[in-house]
């Protein structure tokens, strides 16, 4: 190659480049910047506009975070504030929603920040977490003097309850069923199965074509872990025996599986995901909550009932819902509780819950409401007794993880039932003694 | 660039008494010139030591306390030492998770950049409606992680996805699977989706490059009678090695830290078939609440991208002093 071209070319080249190499690292730059910002979650903070209290004293106002961000909520969310307003002398609610995913996440930067609220509503499986923190306040005395923990369903309020201490109030509960399509178990001729056997009997007749019997979520989070675990104590067992009785349920669902009757893309679905499944009429059952019910009921065509999960030794399902819980942090304990107080009486708390389409945690407010009179509802009413808390202590999330694990290489045929049961029942027992 | 030397028998300036500087005898100009010049750098400087640093060194202080969920609101966390790292070293999920992450880098790095390349060539060379479609490949790199995740996860499926169909559709219906939900297939489920995203990002930068390569080389070469293939191989790969080489660390950097693609589109599962470094320093964190390992564990994530912009820098400051 001549020289004098090499050299005029290289000098071009050396030119160009750095200006391209600092182009590349301006783009990089900003770039990160950009997938910064977008990743940053998008929180509203609505001031509830109340009307103004006729109450002479300082106005208190209190910071709440809750998870409900649908639109659907917000008529409800809005009302009961405004009713908190008029109702408690001299409080505001400043209110924040998150994204359920974020809430529990948003609580513990708050820890480290400092920038807590005074209320918060959060799931009830977050009491594990958060129980063992010292982030909550101690409401047990406040209870004690209010009386009425006596009308709560057992398994609520046992759910509030950490080390003997009452660390929050049950805001609404819910619990996981047996959805059927009538119209495909009445022209197969099967009745809704009540025991294992017929659970698996039943959901082989209905699989057909593209249609599975059952379809129920498996995914690698707490969703999953909430469906698998009333197959757990329907065996008599608990995650203290997972060796022996979570490999019985394991084997009982790879069973499912391996028949054809339970899809093994469950272990990717949410329960949103089964719902659609069993709506679009791709699956003749379904285990969901009663949240569903909502959208069960627009969808003109379909004929749908629910029972209860089919029972092995036991009956039982997992509970689901939130608690209204009082930072440790706050300074405004005294009118927070008097808040939640103010929420659970029955003027207030039925059109709440009502609004919210949800089931009341109090055996007292049974007969109240829309779900007296609904068959559906009702039905999860009436399971709310058998609903078992995931109160675990703050090892629970690492159980979780493990509980699903165990359950994804079993269904995805990664592991042996009894493998995998083994190899989780070894490390739950070590989170389980984490107290 | 030198000072004009007529600058040192000026008398002193009088509009700017308040510098003390200025009143000194001054040593020379261009050292005031200098300090000048730091002075400027201080709005940078506070940036990153509000948005780098902080953040940094308050993760290093985590990293060697006993820091979990209780405790948080006192601030009564245990100074622990390397406990932390000793738990992060010997947790078999973790290396699990660096040997997922270094397969899914290597694998996208490798197929980002050879498709990369050779959309580059053939971008390189005019053709009808060659400025439209290089744009339309750009929204590949432009779409929000979240958005190209759940279009994967959804193309993907098993049930109802699109590559399935096309696999039936040609007749190759042993080859469909559910792509993420099969634990053999689930991380070469997101390196494809990942490999999408990446690849215009390479082409880009590399057309780039090949546009700095003199045209009159190739001519030359051409004359000298070099065929297409040797003129690629003799002079537009050597030409393009320290652009390539800068788009692969650049690459590497990105790559290695991937989370959102992921996390959208398989959680980390089936079981932890896809649980890269990102997304176990995120359960760590977010799922367990231990963190100080968490910390930990994410400065060691740190390690690898940090060499590789180490290795750009350096690459990038001796092409400065080329000139």
């Amino acid at each position: 190659m001549p020289s004098t071209l090499d050299r005029r070319a290289l000098d071009r080249r050396a030119f160009d480049r750095r200006h391209f190499l600092r182009a590349a690292g301006a783009g990089a730059a900003a770039l990160g910047t950009a997938g910064a910002l977008a990743s940053c979650g998008n929180s509203e903070t609505t001031e509830a506009s109340g009307k103004r209290e006729q109450g002479s004293g300082e106005t208190t106002t209190l910071t709440w975070w809750d998870y409900f961000t649908l639109e659907n909520f917000q008529p409800g969310m809005t009302a009961l504030i405004e009713d908190i307003e008029a109702g408690v002398p001299d409080v505001r609610i400043r209110r924040r929603t998150f994204p359920f995913a974020d809430l529990e996440r948003q609580i513990t930067l708050g820890a480290v920040s400092g920038d807590l609220p005074d209320i918060a509503i959060v799931d009830n499986v977050s009491m594990n977490a958060l129980g063992g923190s010292d982030l909550l306040a101690d409401l047990t005395e406040r209870v004690e003097e209010w009386g009425q923990a006596d009308q709560y369903y057992e398994g609520p309020w046992a759910g509030c309850q950490v080390d003997g201490k009452t660390l929050g109030i049950p805001n609404t509960s819910n619990c996981l069923a047996l959805y059927y399509n009538t119209e495909i178990l009445r022209s197969a001729n099967v009745k809704p199965p009540t025991t294992w056997d017929e659970l698996a009997a039943a959901a082989q007749r209905l699989t057909n074509g593209n249609r599975f019997g059952l379809a129920m979520s498996a995914i690698r989070t707490e969703e999953g872990v909430f469906q698998f675990l009333p197959f757990l104590w329907q065996t008599g067992g608990d995650l203290d025996t997972f060796a022996t009785d979570g490999e019985t349920a394991l084997a009982f669902l790879d069973d499912l599986v391996a028949k054809g009757s339970l899809s093994e893309q469950c272990v990717g679905w949410t329960q949103q995901d089964v719902n659609t499944r069993f709506v679009d009429g791709r699956a003749a059952m379904q285990i969901n909550g009663p949240w569903q019910i909502p959208t069960l009921e627009k969808a003109a065509d379909l004929e749908w009932s629910v029972v209860a999960l089919p029972r092995d030794k036991e009956s039982a399902t997992c509970l689901g819902g939130e608690n209204w819980v009082v930072m440790a942090s706050s300074e405004k304990q005294d009118k927070a509780w008097e808040v939640l107080e103010y929420t659970q009486r029955r003027s207030v708390l039925v059109p709440y819950l009502e609004s919210f389409g949800n089931l009341p945690s109090r055996k007292d407010l049974a007969d109240a409401g829309t779900w007296a009179s609904e068959p559906a509802k009702r039905l999860f009413l009436d399971q709310l007794s058998l609903a078992r808390p995931r109160t675990y202590g703050p090892g629970y999330p690492d159980i979780s993880r493990d509980v699903a694990d165990a359950e994804q290489s079993v269904l995805t045929d990664s592991a042996a039932p009894s493998a995998a049961a083994r190899t989780a029942a070894g490390k739950i027992d070590e989170a389980l003694e984490r107290r | 660039m030198r000072p004009p030397r007529t600058t040192a028998v000026r008398p002193p300036r009088t509009t700017a008494p308040r510098r003390t500087f200025a009143l000194r005898p001054s040593r020379s100009p261009s050292a005031r010139l200098r300090r000048t010049g730091y002075l400027f750098t201080l709005p940078g400087l506070a940036f990153l030591a509000l948005f780098l640093a902080y953040p940094l060194l308050y993760n290093a202080w985590t990293s060697v306390h006993d820091v979990g969920l209780s405790g948080l609101l006192g601030g009564a966390t245990r100074f622990n030492g390397l406990a932390n790292y000793r738990a992060t070293v010997s947790d078999p999920d973790f290396w699990h998770a660096a040997r997922l992450s270094a397969v899914f880098t290597a694998g996208s790095l490798l197929f980002q950049f050879t498709i990369g390349f050779a959309l580059a060539l053939l971008f390189a060379r005019p053709f009808p409606l060659n400025g439209l479609l290089r744009s339309l490949l750009l929204v590949a790199w432009l779409l929000p992680p979240v958005v190209s995740g759940t279009l994967f996860r959804w193309m993907l499926d098993g049930e109802s996805g699109a590559y399935n169909a096309l696999l039936r559709a040609i007749g190759l219906d042993a080859l469909s699977r559910d792509w993420l939900i099969d634990p053999g297939t689930s991380l070469a489920g997101v390196v494809f989706a990942n490999v999408w995203v990446g690849v215009p990002f390479n082409m880009l930068l590399l057309l780039v490059g090949l546009h700095t390569i003199d045209p009159e080389l190739h001519e030359a070469a051409a004359i000298d009678g070099a065929g297409a293939w040797q003129r690629l191989r003799w002079i537009t790969l050597p030409l393009m090695r320290p652009v390539s080489v800068t788009v692969l660390l650049l690459g590497l950097v990105y790559t290695f830290k991937v989370f959102d693609l992921i996390f959208v589109m398989t959680g980390g599962g089936p079981v932890d078939a896809t649980s890269v470094l990102s997304l176990y320093v995120y359960e760590v964190f977010f799922r367990f609440f231990r963190f100080g390992e968490g910390a930990a564990a994410g400065l060691l994530l740190l390690v690898v991208p940090l060499l590789a912009g180490a290795g750009y820098v350096r690459r990038l400051r001796r092409e400065e002093g080329a000139v």
